[in-house]
């Protein structure tokens, strides 16, 4: 077989798999607790904003943006960890790979699974969130729509916080993984933090260490636009399209590595 | 039939058994419930927790740990900022106005406010919210507040309005024009900040410049409770113009009879022609919330009536 006659078969393959995998998410009862859950605090935030004298709207898209960022997050670790880990269990691996499947189709498939899941949440969230605004603020002001780019850019967060989940997901245990992802998670806030620290710094090792952990480490800073979005701010189109061009750089690097470890892997 | 007796007497046990935990479970709370309260009583009446009011993150440290969620994290200390001075104020027996609460003893706003701007420094409420509430409490902390947003937010005009307002009130009249003059720099800055600085030089502590003062902050504010303010204050003026007004009319009279009028009846004809006057049915001069002013000193001075919602200080 040719390479050129295997690339469709191939992407037929994952999009098999991430079909599978995105109606096995949409099952899931958890994800659809979570999803109302942030519904619920988005609507909470409009009996909160009678608190905070005339900053209605800030308090709804800062508590709305926030929440599904967070709640984005769980659905992203907790169900990213377990997409692998739940195969082996079930030993349903052996006959998905006694297919003619590889093993980083198999991944990527996983992936693109559970980010179509996220987008379906976060499209119902965002519109939970853009409904509140337009309850608070008159339905045509066009600073109610500013809390899509914020969501377009929490979206490419969860998708390299899903790709990370799935790459520790390839060699470590679900409670591992979980924590490692969410560590992760934090530290991708602390990028710039890295940096200025990797400067302070007066050996030229420790420089060099910090640096390249500045720039190893996701930089999860770019996707921080909820209190811009809050006040109505739309970002920058070039700051918008790096952001999301680093997402995609970033995820390609996450699931090669991912790929690479699980091909190694013994299931016995 | 046996089969059927047997399986009715399962459903009632189960049942029984069913009735007996909910019960257990309603009695457990219940004497959880009961034993709070209990225990509640048998211990002395806390005083006001100026303990719990302290912060114990540093406002750098707050925001460093707040991740992508700072906005969040400020509104949140946006509220306990209003919850703070709104307990207070409950707690308080008397009149307040929101520019001298000072009697609350606020120790705890200008930190408040300090992390609320530092978590989210384009939180343009918070500085607002503080150069109206704090000069009274701590002056320099409140010009220390607004000066961190002009540097937060350097061409936003309303913030050098603010820091103007808080220099007028202290009376430094000339940081005042200066910080108006600023202000008039920035792109967006309406034209009368331009006419700021010199009437600052020029009029100061006049009531003029006062009631300009109010005015704008009416305008530009966006909290309900500043515009109520600003309101008060006007109306404050207004009834001191009006005040001033019938004082010159009582001076005319006692150099004319050599005596004080014993009633507003007396000198009614000569009040109603004075523009900034209004007169009720019984000739009494009415104050801006329409209540009659009363003659003192045996009718030779005027003062608000016992009901005017005017204010005083």
């Amino acid at each position: 077989m040719s390479s050129r006659e295997r690339r469709p078969n191939s992407w037929r393959r994952i999009m098999a798999i991430a079909r599978n995998t995105f109606r096995e998410s949409v099952r899931d009862k958890v994800l659809y607790n979570l999803v109302f859950f942030v519904l619920l605090l988005t609507g909470a935030a409009i009996f909160l904003g009678d608190l905070s004298a005339g900053e209605e709207f800030k308090i709804i898209a800062d508590l709305g943006l926030s929440a599904t960022l967070l709640f984005g997050v769980f659905i992203a670790i907790f169900v990213g960890v377990g997409l692998v880990y739940k195969e082996i269990e079930r030993r349903t691996i052996y006959s998905i790979f006694s297919k003619p499947v590889g093993r980083g189709e198999f991944l990527v498939g996983k992936y693109i699974g559970l980010c179509l899941t996220l987008l379906v949440n976060l499209l119902v969230m965002g519109a939970g969130v853009t409904l509140a605004l337009m309850y608070v603020r008159r339905p045509h002001n066009p600073s109610v729509l500013y809390v899509w780019p914020a969501l377009l850019l929490i979206y490419a967060e969860l998708t390299i916080i899903t790709a990370a989940a799935l790459l520790f997901s390839s060699f470590s245990s679900p409670s591992l993984s979980a924590l490692l992802s969410f560590l992760l998670f934090i530290i991708g806030h602390f990028s710039a933090d890295l940096k200025a620290f990797a400067v302070s710094l007066g050996t030229q090792g420790a420089k060099v260490f910090f640096t390249t952990l500045y720039y190893l480490l996701p930089n999860l800073a770019n996707y921080s636009f909820i209190t811009p979005a809050s006040y109505g701010h739309a970002p920058e189109p070039r700051a918008l399209a790096t952001s999301l061009l680093y997402a995609v750089a970033y995820n390609v690097a996450l699931l090669a590595a991912a790929s690479l470890i699980f091909r190694r892997r013994n299931f016995k | 039939m046996d089969d059927r007796g047997e399986g009715g007497a399962t459903a009632r046990a189960e049942r029984r058994t069913l009735l007996a935990l909910v019960a257990a479970v309603l009695f457990g709370l219940g004497s959880a419930a009961a034993l709070t309260r209990w225990s509640e009583s048998l211990r002395p009446v806390a005083g006001a927790p100026e303990v719990a009011d302290e912060l114990y993150l540093k406002p750098e440290t707050a925001r460093r740990l707040s991740l992508n969620f700072n906005g969040l994290v400020a509104d949140w200390y946006w509220m306990r900022s209003l919850q703070y001075v709104g307990r207070k104020v409950l707690a308080y027996e008397g009149q307040l106005q929101l520019d001298d609460l000072s009697p609350l003893k606020l120790k705890v706003l200008a930190p408040l406010l300090e992390q609320t701007t530092t978590l989210d420094p384009h939180f343009y409420a918070a500085y607002e919210y503080g150069a109206v509430v704090l000069p009274a409490v701590d002056r320099e902390a409140a010009v220390r507040l607004v000066q961190k947003g002009i540097d937060a937010n350097p061409r936003e005009w309303r913030l050098y309005h603010q820091l103007g307002y808080i220099h007028w009130q202290g009376g430094q009249f000339k940081e005042a024009a200066r910080v108006y003059e600023e202000g008039a720099q920035q792109s967006d800055a309406p034209t009368w900040m331009r006419a700021m600085p010199a009437r600052l030089e020029a009029e100061g502590g006049d009531r003029s410049l006062a009631r300009e003062m109010f005015t704008r902050l009416h305008n530009e504010a966006g909290d309900e409770q500043i515009k109520e303010l600003a309101i008060k204050r006007l109306a404050q003026l207004r009834s001191l113009d009006e005040r001033d007004a019938i004082r010159r009319v009582l001076a005319i009279y006692r150099e004319r009879a050599l005596r004080c009028p014993e009633s507003w009846a007396a000198i009614a004809p000569v009040l109603s022609r004075v523009p900034v006057l209004r007169l009720g049915p019984d000739g009494a001069p009415l104050d801006p919330t329409d209540k009659p002013y009363v003659l003192t000193a045996g009718g030779c001075e005027v003062e608000l009536g016992l009901g005017s919602e005017i204010l005083r200080q």
